[in-house]
């Protein structure tokens, strides 16, 4: 049976179906585009991206973008940014090959800082970078003015840890092995079989002729015998007196092991910094570590998204009920990057939110932002300049080795309050100026971010003041007479082995203070210390130096010097015979 | 309800008039269509494809919905192809810059590891899956379809509201 190849009279419903689909796209692109442009903001930024209405109108390459608000990716209840209207002048030849080209974007009504109802991080979705920017933070130690509750608090003294009781039982084992040598080189000295021999052919001799010459040859080996017997008893207590000499120094060496367990214990102890880098690195460390884990972690989704090179690169495929996979992108050399941004000018407003200065209005420029930087071929710069505040920024992926480099100052503005970890106290600096600047090259990183102002406020936390030690009373005292405020910190290292240093004006005044109190204090941590080690360490010490002891003070030493006394006697009386025989005329000993 | 409606239209549909080639490509075009992430624009040549071509359509929609399912376990493996031909096969990777740069083509996500897995991976099945359903149906017809006709089960289904429905899109001969 022939069968058509083609169904024609599908055709037109396939027209049909055509054109409803251009209708359909007609009247949702906006819908769309505004979806897409959310989704694939939220998971660059790693927080929401809510727009409220997107216009495409391609034929003019123009896009608009109405009431953007991106949330913040640190703060729950707070955007990043939002912008009343953003326009851009799109070239429309390279959305044919999905590329987005934008020559020119104006953004007008860009206010930061503003708070949102819910909290709009995603964490996850911007490919952990989040995640790996907390887990660099986290790196980083900052000290705790531990001073500051009144108590310096000990870790739990892990036993084993501790170098006394292993000693001790090494020096146990020691003189148990040596007593059991002594014992086993006694018995094997014979002695007292020695000494009844002798004693005998003492007897026997008594009776004796001295021309029995058998007689004296054997009195002469009885006492060789005497004498080789003694020499090992000789050999013997050398031995003794060295071996004992030994163990009593391991029992003294077990004071010098105690004195290191003391010094690992002490290490336990949460003390506090004293020296005034480390009173800054508590009071503004973790303030200054969150300034620069944010500014890191831009840097670290510029180097994300903007990579260096023409090589593939795979990124997480789009959401869906399928499996998303990996979506890669294959940039060649002379074509158009994946997305371009050539150049923005933006309006923005800055100013703190709730404070009595208005806010003011600034104009920036931001160029060169693409997802292929080798392509394009220049860095990514954004500046921004007005009476007080500076802001420049320079993204250079164009080389293998990425160098970022941004700072920015703002100076007249009221700055916002600063925390105080571990402190129940508020620094509010008012107005001031507060600079940050970050450099990285490669995995090398630089940053320093500075806070200075002339009018500072101290606030104590009411909720707590019936927690309050006179320690934070000290350092409430100290700081509530300083007016003025000089914050610097600086980051420096690699990426993953940073060092951060913080110092600040009231540093030297908080040190000195806290140093003439923690005397009493530290006394006493210190003797809880030794107190913990001895309770661990003294049932393993005191049965091995009364073992010592005894081992010293007589039983071994005292069968050798019996036994030693015994021979001698013997010998004497063996050699005394044998002299009152020898004195016979005309007899010679053989 | 799903799977009686999914009963409902194989069994009309190999009692239709199509032949079993017919009938055999449709399913395997709707296969296509089960196996890969529906939304990308290759999807639409093969729905094109359905329509002006003189397959069966209903078979193109038992394909489809039979084969949903096998796509969403296979995920992983379409995964690993598409891992395999994009990103492990250097001797590919100017074929796919040239893809990936080219008007259009970017469009139908081809640089995704799943679409791509999928795709391939539908592709190759395509002609053993058109030659065993196209045996398949034939034995089918051959043996047990005289008698499923005189079943109740079948006389039900065809004279559900759903039949004449599916006479609007039967293949023709």
């Amino acid at each position: 049976m022939h069968v058509a190849l083609f169904r024609w009279k599908a055709v037109v419903p396939l027209l049909l179906l055509g054109v409803a689909g251009i209708g359909f796209w007609l009247v949702f692109a906006d819908r769309i585009a505004r979806r897409t442009a959310q989704s694939v903001g939220t998971t660059l930024v790693g927080a929401e991206v809510e727009i409220e209405r997107v216009h495409l109108d391609l034929p003019h390459g123009r896009v608009e973008i109405h009431g953007l608000t991106v949330a913040s990716p640190f703060e729950a209840l707070q955007n990043l940014l939002q912008a009343d209207v953003l326009v851009a002048d799109i070239d429309p030849v390279p959305l044919l090959e999905k590329k987005v080209v934008i020559d020119r974007l104006t953004a007008t009504g860009l206010r930061f800082g503003t708070p949102r109802n819910t909290d709009g991080r995603t964490g996850g979705q911007a490919d952990g970078v989040m995640g790996q920017m907390q887990r660099w933070a986290a790196q980083l130690e900052v000290p705790s003015l531990q001073l500051a509750t009144g108590k310096i608090s000990i870790d739990r003294l892990d036993p084993a840890r501790l170098n006394t009781p292993r000693a001790a039982a090494a020096l146990a084992a020691r003189a148990d092995s040596a007593r059991q040598a002594w014992d086993l080189q006694l018995g094997g000295l014979n002695a007292a079989a020695i000494v009844d021999s002798a004693r005998r052919m003492v007897e026997r001799l008594r009776g004796a002729n001295a021309t029995d010459v058998k007689l004296l040859g054997d009195a002469r080996r009885a006492l060789g015998q005497l004498k080789q017997a003694q020499d090992h008893a000789t050999a013997l207590e050398r031995s003794v007196t060295s071996g004992l000499a030994a163990l009593q120094a391991g029992a003294a060496g077990l004071s010098d092991a105690r004195q290191r367990d003391y010094a690992i214990a002490r290490r336990l102890l949460k003390l506090p910094g004293l020296d005034a880098p480390d009173i800054g690195a508590a009071l503004f460390g973790s303030v200054a570590v969150d300034r620069f884990q944010r500014a890191l972690y831009w840097v670290e989704l510029g180097r994300r998204y903007m990579p260096p090179g023409l090589l593939p690169r795979a990124t997480p495929g789009p959401k869906r009920a399928r499996r998303a996979g990996a979506t890669v992108r294959f940039p060649r050399a002379h074509e158009e990057p994946a997305f371009l941004l050539r150049t923005a000018e933006l309006s923005l407003q800055l100013g703190a939110v709730g404070a009595a200065l208005p806010l003011r209005t600034y104009a920036a420029s931001v160029s060169g932002v693409t997802s292929d930087p080798a392509l394009y071929g220049r860095p990514a710069t954004a500046s921004a300049t007005a009476p007080g505040f500076r802001l420049g920024a320079l993204l250079d992926h164009v080389h293998p080795t990425p160098r970022d480099t941004a700072a920015a100052s703002l100076a007249g503005v009221a700055l916002p309050a600063l925390p105080l970890p571990s402190l129940p106290i508020r620094l509010e600096p008012g107005v001031g100026t507060v600079a940050l600047s970050v450099s990285v090259q490669g995995d090398q990183v630089r940053a320093r971010w500075t806070v200075q102002s002339d009018r500072v406020r101290w606030t104590r936390d009411s909720g707590s003041a019936a927690s309050r030690s006179p320690m934070d009373d000290l350092v409430w005292r100290v700081v509530s007479g300083i007016a003025a405020l000089d914050v610097s910190a600086n980051l420096t290292g690699s990426l993953a082995r940073p060092q951060l240093a913080v110092s600040s004006n009231l540093d030297r005044a908080l040190a000195e203070r806290l140093r003439a109190v923690a005397g009493a204090e530290l006394a006493l941590a210190d003797a809880r210390v030794r107190a913990q080690v001895d309770s661990l360490v003294d049932r393993h010490v005191a049965p091995v130096v009364a073992q010592v002891t005894a081992l010293g003070a007589g039983d071994v030493t005292r069968r050798l010097g019996g036994q030693r006394a015994q021979l001698d006697d013997a010998r004497k009386a063996l050699e005394q015979r044998l002299r009152e025989l020898t004195r016979l005329p005309g007899v010679r000993l053989p | 309800m799903l799977l009686l409606k999914l009963i409902q239209s194989l069994i009309k549909t190999l009692h239709s008039e199509g032949t079993p080639g017919q009938l055999a490509a449709g399913l395997a075009l709707g296969a296509i269509l089960g196996l890969t992430p529906l939304w990308n624009l290759h999807n639409a040549v093969v729905l094109a494809l359905v329509i002006v071509l003189n397959v069966s359509f209903p078979a193109a929609m038992v394909g489809w919905a039979l084969f949903v399912p096998v796509g969403f376990l296979l995920d992983p493996a379409f995964d690993w192809i598409g891992r395999t031909l994009l990103l492990e096969t250097p001797a590919l990777r100017p074929l796919w810059t040239a893809l990936y740069n080219a008007p259009v083509v970017p469009f139908t996500s081809f640089n995704n590891t799943i679409v791509l897995g999928s795709l391939v991976f539908a592709t190759v099945l395509w002609l053993p899956l058109f030659f065993a359903s196209r045996w398949g149906v034939a034995r089918y017809r051959a043996t047990v379809a005289e008698r499923v006709k005189r079943s109740a089960l079948y006389r039900t289904v065809v004279a559900s509201k759903l039949y004449n429905l599916y006479r609007l899109f039967r293949s023709e001969p």
